[in-house]
């Protein structure tokens, strides 16, 4: 095991700006959304370079579409690749999703039919993107609505074969496990004891709502607008007390934005589920010896 | 048929509210209209129904957000192309 600590992060947002430079001690790391910059000024760019100077910054994409049977296009590869270059994050992520296909932009990370032949075309993706950008990305699960038709495997065995096919490292969205598990009826502790956690890298926390549908039911939607939810804290500690490696840890948020002590406050609820975890990782070992 | 005619018909229910209007009202006749398989019409009309609407209404909101917010400016396109030209005569 590595040197490196576990660390605890924020999503990058402009209206958070203040806040976070305000607070930049009790944060360890920041995540921008790179396709925020991938149009940005020089002067924009420039102010990216001089924080990634400040704090460690890792980067995270949301329009390429790995996950997609079509071939990522290479004009947001290269954007990426550029970004990539100036900023030098620690690492980059996208999502096991597809974002377009026949010429409709859907606008959002939509999840394939998880199918063989689109783990194939996915790794395809992974290996070319890869290649491009020169440094092999972290890949985050997505919650979904819908569970695509048409899937002849199981989200975590999906999710499995694609990290296998390309030797890649996991992103664990934990509040789209948990999402999905309510919304498509399954244990979100389950899903997480069938996927490769040795290939648990980092983690996202958030917190979404429940939105009603027309049949009178309610699903879970992850609109990043809402404190993290108990049982995402509580998958955080799960995921510590099993994961081998130091994780970093990111809290999402994108809009209804609290007191930054509010956020600063679930930051380190997420420091205390990680040593919690890794208290449990120490006991069992110590059991096991 | 292929796994990319199958997403793109996905991507095309869930953007196009017509032929997403027509898709519910014969599911069948859409698919194959498509080009789609008899085994994936079968497949697509065992689609959730409930979880289709919700999620071309989050997919919406999602590109009217993305529309509003998402104008580079003429000196960041210019800098986009110059880069691009430069990338094309190294």
């Amino acid at each position: 095991m590595s040197a490196r600590k576990d660390r605890v992060g924020l999503g990058w947002r402009p209206d958070l700006a203040a806040s976070i430079l305000e607070y930049l001690d009790s944060i360890d790391l920041l995540e921008v959304i790179a396709d925020d910059f991938f149009d940005g000024s020089r002067r924009e760019r420039r102010a990216l370079k001089t924080l990634s100077s400040q704090i460690p910054v890792v980067l995270h994409g949301v329009g390429l579409g790995l996950a997609g049977c079509e071939s990522v296009q290479t004009k947001i590869l290269d954007k990426m690749a550029r970004l990539f270059d100036e900023v030098r994050p620690e690492f980059w992520s996208e999502h096991l999703a597809f974002v377009r296909a026949g010429g409709f932009e859907i606008g959002h990370l939509a999840a394939p039919p998880r199918t063989a032949q689109n783990v194939e075309a996915a790794a395809e993706n992974l290996c070319r993107a890869t290649s491009v950008v020169g440094s092999k990305p972290l890949m985050e699960n997505i919650a979904t609505l819908l569970d695509p038709p048409g899937s002849t495997l199981s989200e975590p065995a999906w999710v499995s074969a694609i990290l296998e096919a390309v030797d890649c490292n996991s992103l664990l969205d934990l509040h789209n496990v948990y999402a999905n598990a309510l919304n498509h009826g399954y244990d979100a502790r389950e899903f997480l004891k069938e996927i490769p956690i040795s290939r648990v890298c980092a983690i996202h926390i958030a917190g979404g709502q429940l939105i009603s549908a027309p049949d009178g039911t309610t699903r879970l939607l992850d609109d990043h607008l809402h404190d993290v939810p108990d049982p995402v804290f509580d998958l955080l500690e799960e995921i510590a007390a099993r994961s081998p490696h130091p994780l970093t840890v990111i809290l999402e948020r994108d809009g209804a934005y609290p007191p930054m002590s509010q956020l600063l406050a679930q930051i380190q609820r997420a420091r205390l589920c990680l040593e919690r975890g890794r208290a449990r990782h120490t006991a069992s070992k110590a059991r096991v010896a | 048929m292929s796994a990319s005619a199958f997403e793109a018909f996905l991507a095309r229910i869930y953007v196009d509210s017509n032929a997403r209007a027509r898709f519910e009202a014969d599911p069948f006749a859409e698919a194959s209209h498509a080009g789609l398989s008899p085994e994936e019409c079968a497949a697509i009309m065992k689609i959730d129904w409930v979880g289709l609407k919700l999620a071309t209404r989050s997919f919406a909101k999602k590109r009217h957000a993305k529309a509003l917010s998402t104008r580079p400016s003429l000196r960041a396109r210019a800098q986009d192309f110059l880069h691009g030209m430069l990338g094309f005569l190294r």
